[in-house]
């Protein structure tokens, strides 16, 4: 295996990890599996493209042709889509957790929820904006560094580097401040913490703009990549669930591991010479369903049997 | 005398009766080779005229066979395109019956419910197609391999929980897609099978009179799928499988008293999956082709929208889900993208202000209704002691009722008696001879329970200094010191103690 492969694995691993937590934090803190993840990544992917669209003229007028210019078209980038995806995660609060949260059967009617929120914002997308993909400026520029004999593209890179960035500004979060210590108690035990004084309400707003920004920050770091289309978050929502379902749902380590394990996964098969790209979906989705079947409760069942 | 108001407590739900005449026989006929009777007819007595009345309890057949009757006779008269969208609707309605099956009696969380209707679909097509198989073989050799996808889907659904169930039936789903895009033999098509034979002879196809037999099939296979639902849901299995519904303990439950519900499970699964696998073979034949869009993901979501506007679980709210989507989505194609952000609207506000679908509504209409009504009554019930009539069922010696409700009225009017004049009278002599109202204040101090009564304590032998403390009312429970006054006059400790409970009267 050479270095482009591991890189490549690396640089879906990210993508992927970014989905995965948000879904899996989200379902063992707040309760509800949000099918709405892959609408606010494509949200998040559309506002960054309007965004720097408008901005492009100003930041070049004001600029010009300088390194300044795309670190601010950089940083309008990122931030319109870490902003989008927080505001999708209002709207998702107040439509799908706010309404019902106390009502009979919560989980599986926000879960219903917000599959209708995905379905009818990928037609709204479709609606407005066309089937057309978009291409996103690209903040980390053209080009490729060689390192001992292999090629890593500044996206890749970037992504990586980027995805990492945040992942471990999120975890600290969630380890060091106070909101997150309130966000875990509720994770461990939402009774528990029920009982310290810790409110759902306003503790799930802060959990649902997090996981949103992280899905845009997948957003703004896939887009490097690919195309912005008002399908594009299907894939990246279907793999992140079933991510964060292989680790074993609620397990943040077990999301990490999982997404390393089906980056790495896909980039193999992605290059045997009899399987290629097409049977990446089947590969993983079969790779998945043995892991569960041995292991029911995935990889986060591994790494603490106790947690029911 | 001022206007009373009176409630309407109790009244009897308004229904339409019969009032049989109580001299003939009853004749119930039976569904023939079962003992099950066509109808729920019960017999019943009004309590207050004591007639007799004669009261469906079920009215559920009764409009289904309106619906459906209405369906059969409407359609062939409706034009082209509407009579296409009512079949659509019937096979629809077939699979997601069949769904219901699974995911609600059964509680298998399966998203692979397409996946077995388009396999088995296109091994009745290749057979067709490929093998020379006549059509009617067709609709043997789907359910046969439905079963058979039905039984390797089911084996893991007792280990997994439902969420990775679902994803592991999701994923199978993908992966039949892609094989079959992948399938070599298939590629001219975009791995799809057409030219298949058919029940509609290929010159009538898409012409009218082909419509209608596609219909009339389609219908006959909607009716199959609800025979096959009440069959399996109201029947032994259905019944084994709603003790083991509600939760964990009701699983342990089930389990000690030698019910195997998961052997119950899987039979309904794999009974359900063989019916799927005709629908399949019908699905191939109603189209001529199959092609490999049932596996897609939009689809399979389109069907659950359906079920879950209906609500989940219900054979009714599959049908009723049915319909509506199938009229936005299939009878309204000029709006283009627009139908799908219509039926994606409905379904959330559906879920957000209805329990259970559409279907679930009434019965959630009348819950609250229910509630406001209790509600309204706490409020205009005055309590002070008295039992309320919600309550007043679950106290078994009725006496007790009468006791409360006789000193609740007692105190009422004694609380009217307590004046200052009536205090400095205490006051002025606590033990000598007093008026009519102090002396029934007093009466009802003396008859009052021992808990919490009041007592004066002498603090030393032979020493004037007391204090009031109040008996526990339970044996070994020493009193309790009521406050940390001292008083030096048996006089003043007595009318200290009086103080208290008048006190307690007015509080209470």
């Amino acid at each position: 295996m050479d270095l482009g492969l591991v890189v490549y694995a690396l640089n879906l691993a990210a993508i992927y990890a970014l989905m995965a937590i948000g879904i899996s934090i989200l379902w063992s803190s707040v309760g509800m599996i949000n099918m709405a993840h892959g609408a606010t990544f494509a949200v998040a992917g559309y506002t960054a493209w309007l965004v720097t669209g408008a901005l492009k003229p100003m930041i070049a007028a004001t600029f010009g042709k300088t390194a300044l210019a795309s670190a601010v078209m950089a940083g309008a980038l990122v931030g319109s889509a870490l902003l989008a995806g927080a505001v999708c995660g209002i709207i998702i609060y107040a439509l799908a957790f706010l309404p019902i949260h106390d009502k009979p059967n919560y989980p599986v009617r926000a879960l219903i929820i917000t599959l209708a929120l995905n379905i009818g914002t990928v037609q709204a997308l479709l609606y407005f904006f066309g089937p057309r993909n978009q291409g996103l400026p690209k903040i980390f520029g053209f080009g490729r560094w060689e390192i001992w004999g292999a090629k890593i593209r500044y996206d890749q890179a970037g992504t990586i580097i980027g995805a990492a960035l945040i992942m471990s500004l999120t975890l600290a979060w969630l380890r060091y401040s106070r909101r997150g210590l309130e966000v875990r108690a509720m994770m461990q035990n939402a009774e528990g913490a029920a009982y310290s004084g810790i409110s759902r309400q306003v503790t799930a707003l802060p959990v649902l703009m997090l996981t949103g920004a992280l899905a845009g920050m997948a957003a703004a770091l896939l887009s490097q990549t690919i195309f912005v289309s008002p399908t594009a978050g299907v894939v990246p929502l279907v793999k992140g669930l079933t991510i964060a379902l292989l680790g074993g749902l609620g397990s943040v380590p077990g999301a990490m591991i999982g997404a390393l394990l089906i980056g790495f996964l896909e980039a193999i098969v992605g290059v045997v010479p009899f399987l290629g790209q097409r049977y990446v979906m089947s590969a993983t989705f079969g790779f998945i369903i043995l892991v569960l079947i041995i292991r029911p409760r995935g990889i986060g069942g591994l790494l603490d049997d106790t947690r029911e | 005398m001022s206007e009373r108001t009176f409630y309407k407590v109790g009244r009897r739900a308004w229904e339409l009766k019969g009032h049989p005449d109580g001299t003939v026989e009853r004749r119930r006929e039976r569904v023939p080779f079962t003992r099950r009777h066509w109808l729920k007819w019960r017999d019943k007595h009004n309590p207050k005229t004591l007639q007799r009345e004669r009261v469906l309890v079920d009215k559920k057949p009764l409009w289904w066979t309106i619906c459906l009757v209405l369906l059969a006779i409407i359609t062939p008269f409706l034009p082209n395109s509407m009579i296409s969208v009512a079949s659509i609707f019937c096979i629809y309605a077939a699979i997601n019956v069949l769904w219901t099956l699974i995911v609600g009696t059964a509680g298998i969380f399966s998203l692979a419910t397409l996946a077995v209707v388009g396999v088995a679909g296109y091994a009745a097509a290749a057979a067709n197609v490929y093998l020379g198989v006549p059509w009617p073989f067709m609709l043997v050799i789907g359910p046969l391999v439905g079963l058979i996808a039905g039984a390797i889907l089911a084996a893991p659904s007792t280990r997994l929980d439902g969420l990775y169930y679902a994803l592991l039936t999701m994923g199978v789903a993908e992966i039949c897609r892609v094989f079959v895009v992948q399938l070599r033999a298939l590629t001219t098509t975009n791995g799809a099978i057409t030219q298949v034979d058919s029940f509609i002879p290929e010159a009538w196809f898409l012409q009218r009179p082909g419509l209608l037999l596609g219909f009339a099939g389609a219908f006959c296979l909607l009716l199959g799928a609800l025979l096959v639902w009440r069959l399996v849901n109201s029947e032994r299995l259905g019944l084994l499988l709603r003790a083991a519904k509600g939760s964990r303990e009701d699983e342990s439950f089930c389990e000690a008293i030698g019910i195997d519900f998961r052997r119950a499970r899987l039979l309904v699964f794999v009974i359900s999956s063989a019916a799927l696998g005709v629908v399949g073979a019908f699905y191939a034949m109603y189209y001529r082709s199959i092609s490999p869009s049932i596996f897609s993901l939009d689809q399979l979501l389109l069907l659950f929208a359906m079920m879950v506007i209906g609500g989940l679980g219900r054979a009714e709210g599959a049908v009723l889900g049915a319909a509506i989507v199938t009229l936005i989505d299939k009878g309204m194609i000029e709006l283009g993208p627009l139908r799908i952000i219509i039926v994606a609207a409905i379904m959330l506000v559906v879920t957000i202000f209805a329990r259970e679908g559409l279907t679930g509504a009434r019965e959630q209409f009348r819950d609250f209704r229910k509630r406001k009504a209790g509600e309204r009554r706490a409020l205009r019930t005055e309590k002070g002691g008295e039992a309320m009539p919600e309550e007043a069922v679950d106290v078994l010696d009725k006496q007790e009722l009468y006791y409360r409700r006789f000193n609740k009225r007692l105190r009422e009017r004694l609380k009217k008696m307590i004046n200052p004049e009536l205090i400095a009278e205490h006051k002025a002599d606590p033990l000598g001879h007093h008026s009519d109202a102090l002396a029934r204040v007093l009466n009802y101090f003396r008859r009052a329970e021992l808990a919490d009564k009041y007592v004066i304590m002498r603090l030393k032998e032979g020493e004037e200094r007391y204090r009031i403390m109040a008996i526990s009312g339970v044996r070994g429970m020493p009193p309790r010191v009521v406050d940390d006054k001292e008083y030096d006059a048996l006089n003043d400790a007595y009318h200290a103690v009086f103080l208290l409970r008048v006190n307690d009267l007015l509080e209470s």
